[in-house]
């Protein structure tokens, strides 16, 4: 195999984790690289905006009709060829969606030979990890590099905080914070320095823009609907940081008091 | 694929397949990640085979918080107490479903024993699926090499075709029964051989259940004996003693030196105790060459896994040890079909043939029927 990215995109719920990762898909396909996105979380919506606002069949929704899967009936091409999965899951308060998780990605891993030519993977994880299979990506060997988002304030980083002990205890390097502004003051500075403390780095500052709500809403991502906007520039960016960075680390995590600290 | 048949009574367990696997792979412990109660009565059984059966019994607990500590802590438990050279660790619904990791343990417990895990659940349709998984640890491992793989898998598609065809997995609901009388069957055989008819017996025995389905060729044999009708009786069994994992190769070996010692002729040697879901072609051009003037057959161990068109104008008897096996096996054909009860246990931690009530039954008629 030749020299593969395989990235997760983890952080608080609702903090910008789908958005990011099908804006950075979708600047790493403009660049010519090949790109897959594995959208892990039940509601389904990761690779929505690459699709023109489609919905796709996703692998649990096969696997309960007990059909024969195959690439063609679970990968889709979305913009610029990035190509797109979709885990699934029962509806809430049904079943395990955990176990939906590891079941899916064997699926996936067993009938996708294309897995196997990507430059890069990106596994868009549910925001909280609940259970023993929403690690599944990780624990099965998938994914090599993981990546926080967070905003400066409070909660997210005491999310993220959680998140740096999770990852250190299963043993995943962190590559970088990510910064998904939600116009805190002193913003910037806050999640620089928790990047640092923690032993990693701030790599992207996203400016909280309406342009990006805009083209989500109707389904694309900034890439394809306002290529030519300030922040689409700032997801090249961050596409370009991801493609070519060395540096990971297994992160520490801050004391409570600290992060309360930090965000005063 | 299409949908899958979905059958209604209890079947086979792959956690309980795996187990038997690692078994036949000669591990001396095997470890059930889960549940304390999860495959007991099996895991019973394997004790009296010689093969050291723990459990990291997960409690309510271990199912919210994991049992990473757990099994770790017991991988050196055993170590210590057992001295094992070879441990398998065998998943199970439970630990499955919460995302276990096998691994993680594995490396935690750091031990120099090596350690064969199998990620399995009870939740697969066919329960060689538990077997698999089994023997491809066992071949990332090093334990067996990738031809005996490739043989097993083989071998093992073979087997749940055979169970869907014309097996236990052939119907929605298959209800239990006893079979035909031992004693009128045996009456049968013993009147067939003193008419001076032909028979073949066909051994046709997975594994350790050959132990006690050798007793009825032996039985058979002994009383065409006495009945001075010894020619009249020709054998063949799956007993070759090349073929197969080296515990099944062992049985083979074991089986063999017995029934020569009774001073039985095995005329046909119709493969390994592993395939006994492939014999069925051998036996047809056995049969077709040499036997086609044959009056009755006797099959036992998997009898739904001869081809009826060999056996045209034979009368038909077999043995099996599935009560659940009967129905199917009457709507095949066979005249008389009979079941050993409980054979299983009978064969695990054997070396030698075991009585079967059959042979018993059939020995003790025939005693009767020529007055002795």
């Amino acid at each position: 195999m030749k020299d593969q990215k395989r990235i997760a995109i983890y952080g608080k719920g609702g903090i910008g984790k789908s958005s990011t990762a099908s804006n950075v898909a979708a600047a790493c396909a403009d660049e010519g690289y090949k790109v897959m996105i594995i959208g892990c979380d039940p509601k389904s919506d990761s690779s929505i905006t690459l699709l023109g606002g489609r919905r796709i069949p996703t692998i649990l929704d096969l696997l309960k009709q007990h059909l024969d899967v195959n690439e063609k009936d679970i990968v889709f091409e979305g913009y610029g060829g990035v190509k797109c999965v979709e885990v699934g899951g029962p509806e809430p308060g049904i079943g395990c969606a955990g176990r939906g998780i590891i079941v899916a990605i064997q699926k996936l891993q067993k009938v996708c030979p294309s897995m196997k030519d990507m430059d890069l993977i990106i596994y868009d994880v549910p925001g909280d990890i609940v259970c023993g299979g929403f690690v599944a990506p990780i624990r099965k060997g998938l994914v090599t590099e993981a990546y926080i988002l967070t905003s400066g304030e409070y909660m997210p980083l005491y999310a993220a905080n959680n998140i740096c002990k999770g990852l250190a205890k299963i043993d995943t390097p962190l590559s970088g914070i990510i910064c998904n502004s939600r116009s805190v003051t002193r913003e910037e500075e806050i999640v620089r320095r928790f990047s640092e403390e923690i032993g990693s780095r701030l790599i992207a500052f996203i400016p909280k823009e309406q342009i990006v709500q805009d083209c989500e809403r109707d389904g694309f991502s900034v890439l394809e609907k306002a290529p030519r906007a300030d922040i689409a520039q700032v997801y090249r960016k961050l596409a370009k940081s991801i493609m070519f960075n060395e540096q990971s680390i297994l992160p520490g995590s801050l004391e409570d008091e600290r992060l309360r600290e930090l965000t005063r | 694929m299409g949908k899958e048949l979905s059958i209604m009574h209890p079947r086979p367990s792959s956690i309980v397949a795996a187990l038997y696997t690692l078994r036949d792979l000669n591990v001396d412990v095997a470890i059930l990640h889960g549940p304390p109660g999860c495959s007991f009565k099996h895991a019973r059984l394997l004790e009296e085979d010689g093969i050291r059966v723990v459990t990291t019994a997960l409690d309510e607990n271990g199912f919210v918080f994991g049992g990473r500590q757990e099994l770790s802590s017991l991988l050196e438990k055993v170590n210590e107490m057992f001295k094992p050279k070879l441990i398998g660790v065998v998943g199970t619904c439970a630990s499955m479903i919460i995302g276990e990791e096998l691994h993680e343990p594995v490396l935690d417990a750091n031990l120099e024993v090596p350690v064969l895990e199998v990620e399995v659940h009870a939740g697969y349709p066919d329960n060689t699926k538990g077997v698999l998984l089994t023997l491809e640890s066992a071949c990332e491992l090093g334990v067996i090499d990738r031809e005996e793989l490739e043989r097993q898998k083989v071998l093992l598609r073979e087997a749940t075709l055979v169970e869907k065809r014309h097996g236990a997995a052939s119907k929605q609901y298959l209800e239990p029964s006893r079979g035909d009388v031992k004693y009128k069957v045996a009456g049968r055989v013993v009147r067939l051989l003193q008419e001076g008819r032909k028979g073949i017996t066909i051994m046709n025995a997975k594994k350790e259940t050959g132990y006690m389905f050798a007793d009825i060729s032996a039985a058979v044999n002994e009383v065409a004996l006495a009945l001075g009708r010894k020619d009249h009786v020709v054998n063949m069994a799956n007993i070759d003693d090349s073929l197969g994992l080296p515990r099944v190769r062992h049985h083979a070996k074991c089986i063999t030196a017995d029934l020569r010692e009774r001073g039985i002729t095995m005329h046909e040697v119709i493969g390994g105790m592993d395939e006994y879901p492939v014999t069925g072609a051998r036996v047809s051009e056995l049969i077709k060459q040499k036997y086609s003037d044959y009056d009755f057959v006797i099959i036992t161990g998997v009898p739904h896994a001869i081809p009826m068109e060999s056996l045209e104008g034979m009368e038909i008897i077999s043995v099996t040890n599935g009560p659940r096996q009967v129905l199917p096996l009457k709507e095949m054909g066979h005249h008389h079909v009979i079941v050993e009860i409980d054979l299983h246990p009978k064969t695990l931690g054997v070396n030698h043939i075991v009585e079967s009530e059959f042979g018993a039954t059939l020995r003790e008629v025939a005693k009767d029927m020529l007055g002795r």
